[in-house]
């Protein structure tokens, strides 16, 4: 017997895969875990990963001009840029500049502290609908009802929520069913047998492959989409065809 | 996608959670997705046990372990706050396995794993040279990995499986500490969080022998952690000592 990981990554060779939670640079925080570019693009080769939605540590963890800066003094044709803002009218002005397709928010006190309500946030969601870009947040970063209230005033403001956690269910699903613009990644959607039972019962168009590289491996989450007794089709859309179309790169 | 090599896994549960909605936990259920990912054979724990009704739980391993034999193995587990019910619990259910398999759930039963009360069970699991898994979370004051050191020097006759090795990074350079410190302390790897690089860190520190494979199935995906080690920047003979022949080895231990 000789054990390898060879059967899981020729799998994922054919997916045409695109992560949509991967972070870039140093981190305070996670040490040795964090990579600049040459190592992550390296640890993405290892996992077939073709593309995928960056975000960078500097703006999660210091400062979100400086790190948006550093995204894209670190861009690469595989990555599309999750933009970091806050609600500040200078941020605001950045945002115009970088024309972003997607925009990752950072409401806790430990980044940068501000209310994810439309009393102090509505501009900037206002303005992430008109453009049709995509808002990126963590679920550690927002209550379930600041998600409804933000959902419910901006119909049309399309949501991805990272990181929902493996008991989030009876929170995100009804959520879900509310409103047809919420959409979450599959990292740390990892109860018992919870993926595979989603797409039985949702379909496959609301979930997309997520891994949190660098702090965790690709391969955990790539073996619970590999081991989904769900088909092919519904693997390749969670895979990438999810956040392409969201992405404006495949017709909706 | 599926084991190349027959796992034998060392943490799993039978029954629902109060906590998120259960999907596919049905025993049969479970050997299905067991056969597809080539899991051998799982050591159970009533997941009921785990919180409020251990002599109603042990039952339901019972029943299992009849009903499915040569699949699941059985740890008894025992809750030390019906003081005097964990040494009940243990000699009713000996047949579950020789040596003895014990669980401690020190988190959801709000009692410390080095708490009084704990005392009449280790000596028992330290007598029967019995395999104890112990629910450990990163510094949590009733399951913290550190508060295993003296247990284990106390008790070397235990085996102690230190179950999710601690969960964070934090509890895994814990659960190292520990385990550096007293041959009969082991790392389960089972639990949500999948930090890269961890299987390599474990192995670098410890070597392959004091690693083992835990699924926590059907509370979390078995597909998670098999990921993680198949996947993992070690030698193909480090993932078979780790996905099989270290439990094989503990529960063959006399």
């Amino acid at each position: 017997m000789s054990p390898s990981n060879v059967e899981l990554l020729s799998e994922v060779a054919s997916w045409n895969l695109m992560d949509a939670n991967v972070h870039l640079g140093r981190s305070g925080i996670h040490g040795q875990l964090a990579l600049e570019k040459s190592a992550l693009l390296a640890e993405m080769d290892r996992f077939q990963t073709r593309r995928a939605l960056v975000s960078h540590f500097a703006a999660e963890e210091y400062d979100i001009s400086e790190g948006n800066a550093a995204l894209a003094r670190d861009m690469d044709g595989r990555f599309v840029p999750a933009w970091s803002a806050s609600p500040e009218p200078s941020i605001v002005h950045e945002l115009e500049r970088l024309q972003p397709k997607a925009v990752r928010l950072w409401f806790s006190p430990l980044h940068h502290n501000f209310s994810s309500l439309p009393w102090s946030t509505g501009k900037l969601y206002d303005y992430l609908q008109q453009r049709s870009a995509l808002m990126v947040v963590s679920r550690e970063e927002l209550d379930w009802n600041a998600l409804a209230i933000i959902l419910t005033e901006f119909p049309k403001l399309r949501i991805l929520l990272l990181d929902v956690g493996y008991r989030s269910d009876r929170y995100l699903l009804p959520l879900l069913q509310t409103f047809p613009q919420l959409y979450f990644d599959s990292t740390t959607y990892v109860a018992h047998r919870q993926l595979e039972s989603f797409v039985e019962t949702h379909g496959p168009e609301r979930v997309l492959f997520g891994s949190r590289l660098p702090l965790y491996t690709p391969g955990a989450a790539l073996a619970v989409l590999a081991t989904a007794r769900i088909s092919d089709d519904s693997k390749l859309a969670i895979a990438g065809g999810n956040l392409r179309r969201l992405l404006g790169e495949l017709p909706s | 996608m599926r084991s190349p090599i027959p796992v034998v896994d060392c943490h799993g549960h039978i029954g629902t959670h109060p906590d998120f909605p259960a999907y596919k936990i049905c025993p049969q259920e479970m050997v299905c997705v067991m056969d597809l990912l080539n899991i051998e054979s799982l050591a159970i724990t009533s997941t009921r046990a785990c919180y409020n009704d251990c002599p109603r739980g042990n039952e339901e391993v019972d029943s299992v372990l009849r009903q499915y034999p040569g699949r699941f193995r059985g740890y008894v587990t025992v809750n030390p706050n019906p003081e005097g019910e964990a040494l009940q619990q243990l000699e009713r259910f000996a047949h579950f396995h020789q040596p003895p398999l014990i669980k401690f759930h020190p988190d959801l039963h709000k009692y410390p794993v080095n708490g009084r009360k704990y005392l009449p069970a280790w000596d028992y699991a330290n007598q029967t040279h019995a395999i104890v898994l112990v629910h450990t979370w990163d510094s949590d004051p009733n399951c913290g990995p550190l508060l295993l050191g003296p247990i284990a020097r106390e008790f070397p006759g235990a085996h102690i499986l230190l179950g999710h090795s601690g969960v964070t990074w934090r509890g895994y350079e814990q659960s190292i500490e520990v385990a550096r410190g007293s041959p009969n302390v082991f790392l389960d790897i089972s639990g949500s969080h999948s930090h890269r690089t961890i299987i390599e860190h474990c192995l670098n520190q410890l070597g392959e022998e004091r690693i083992l494979f835990g699924s926590d199935m059907p509370y979390l995906e078995a597909a998670m952690v098999l990921g993680r080690v198949l996947t993992a920047r070690v030698s193909d003979g480090n993932k078979e000592a780790i996905l099989r022949h270290n439990f094989l080895r503990l529960l063959t231990m006399t």
